[in-house]
């Protein structure tokens, strides 16, 4: 078929076949690491503007029946220990640019309307799983504390030491709950008892264990979240 | 090509001539699917869709990213290279009709059923192929949003039906990428031999 050069052909067709992986290769070999984090920081303003944009801050997303719970799909994830939290001595405090911050016991928090959703818990490493959450609105606790005009993001403290901040939009949308019951149930220590933050428009480390404290401030701070500052994007929005 | 019969006997003759749009669109694919797939694997790899945490994980020389956070990154910056790419290659075969001459019709279909010339449907099986990777792109998109918003997108999930379907279809995409690629070398050295793919590269 090529007769006028069939070794030069055959090396040719072989280079041009093998290019696609080739190229791969070389990249994957190389290591590119500090690039990796200027890959991020170049997208990562667009794509939280698109992600901002796409989050209506009242549009509910679509729930599921509770048929649909699947009880075993939640993996548990922490990046240190579980810390093992006394109830009654338990307090959420929420505190910053806010004109009555509150000390909560989990007696008071559980007295407040309770909002049960049924909705896909999506990670980051790419398994979701359709999960019941049950808690207090966490608007309703911004709303109690007297937000100032300033406020504009929004810190959780852990009692393990994990820290996250979010964008006070997505903070204050109907289904950002902070938690104490799964699937019908207490929530469990592993799953973040005794509260915890759940919603279906963050990805899961978003949503802070074990939340100690709530913090209402006007600027991010330098630490934005504990996987954020190890190189994950901030916003997380699904 | 009608050019390929010619093309065997003389090594000075031109290249074929290639559409800068369509010549533009093959760089720009091959270069963000690279990338898409490398970062692609390396997000698989933190949760295997085939057998989650004790799943069988891609080898590193083939991931592109280091960890989860750099494939994210470059997955969803490249993300805008491969999307935009088949948009404005959409509106161009669209506005050219090159859609209505140079994409799979009823012709090549009849010749593959009829036709006793080898080259008319080797010319034929080539367009059917290359026509057919247009849904499979369109599909690793449109899955590929359904993942990466499954709140605001959430009509695209229920379409797949379940979180595992749209995870293995975004996956699959992969293998038929790679398979495509080949093929349609393959194809493209039939029908029009070495001329032909350089044509379309340079």
């Amino acid at each position: 078929m090529f007769p006028d050069s069939p070794r030069l052909w055959q090396r040719r067709q072989f280079l041009q076949l093998s290019g696609l992986s080739g190229i791969g290769l070389f990249l994957g070999g190389c290591g590119l690491i500090p690039f990796d984090a200027a890959v991020g920081k170049t997208f990562e303003p667009l794509n939280q503007s698109v992600e901002a944009l796409l989050l209506n801050p009242q549009k509910l997303v679509p729930e599921f029946p509770a048929s649909a719970i699947e009880p075993n799909a939640l993996i548990i994830n922490t990046f240190d220990s579980t810390p093992n939290l006394d109830v009654k001595a338990f307090r959420l405090i929420i505190d910053g640019e806010v004109n009555s911050p509150l000390n909560l016991s989990l007696e008071q928090l559980q007295i407040m309307p309770l909002s049960v959703m049924t909705i896909r818990h999506v990670c980051v490493e790419g398994w979701a799983a359709i999960v019941q959450w049950g808690g207090v609105r966490l608007r309703d606790l911004v709303a109690l504390a007297q937000p100032k005009a300033n406020a504009r993001y929004i810190y959780f403290k852990s009692a393990d030491g994990y820290y996250e901040s979010w964008d006070m939009p997505s903070a204050l949308h109907p289904q950002t709950l902070m938690v104490y019951q799964k699937n019908g149930n207490p929530l469990s220590v592993e799953n973040g008892a005794p509260l915890r933050l759940a919603s279906p428009i963050k990805l899961g480390y978003k949503q802070s264990k074990w939340v100690t404290r709530i913090t209402l401030v006007s600027e991010l701070l330098p630490k934005k979240g504990y996987w954020e500052d190890q190189g994950y994007e901030w916003f997380g929005g699904l | 090509m009608d050019s390929s019969a010619r093309s065997q006997k003389s090594r000075s003759k031109p290249l074929p001539t290639q559409a800068t749009g369509a010549k533009l669109f093959h760089w720009l694919n091959i270069i963000s699917l690279v990338l898409m797939i490398g970062s692609g694997l390396q997000i698989y790899n933190s949760n295997p869709v085939f057998g989650g945490r004790g799943g069988w994980q891609f080898p590193p020389i083939f991931l592109l990213g280091g960890w989860l956070a750099g494939g994210r990154h470059w997955h969803f910056a490249v993300m805008w290279l491969f999307g935009l790419n088949l948009f404005w290659y959409g509106l161009y075969i669209f506005i050219t009709r090159r859609w209505q001459h140079r994409f799979l019709g009823y012709n090549d279909l009849k010749a593959l059923h009829n036709s006793q010339n080898e080259k008319r449907k080797n010319y034929s099986w080539h367009r059917l192929v290359y026509t057919a990777i247009i849904p499979v792109l369109l599909l690793a998109l449109v899955s590929g949003m359904g993942m990466y918003k499954p709140a605001q997108f959430h009509w695209i999930v229920d379409l797949f039906g379940s979180w595992q379907a749209l995870r293995v279809v975004h996956f699959i995409s992969v293998p038929i990428v790679i398979i495509f690629s080949l093929i349609h070398s393959w194809l493209g050295l039939k029908v029009g031999g070495l001329r032909l793919i350089k044509s379309i590269l340079s």
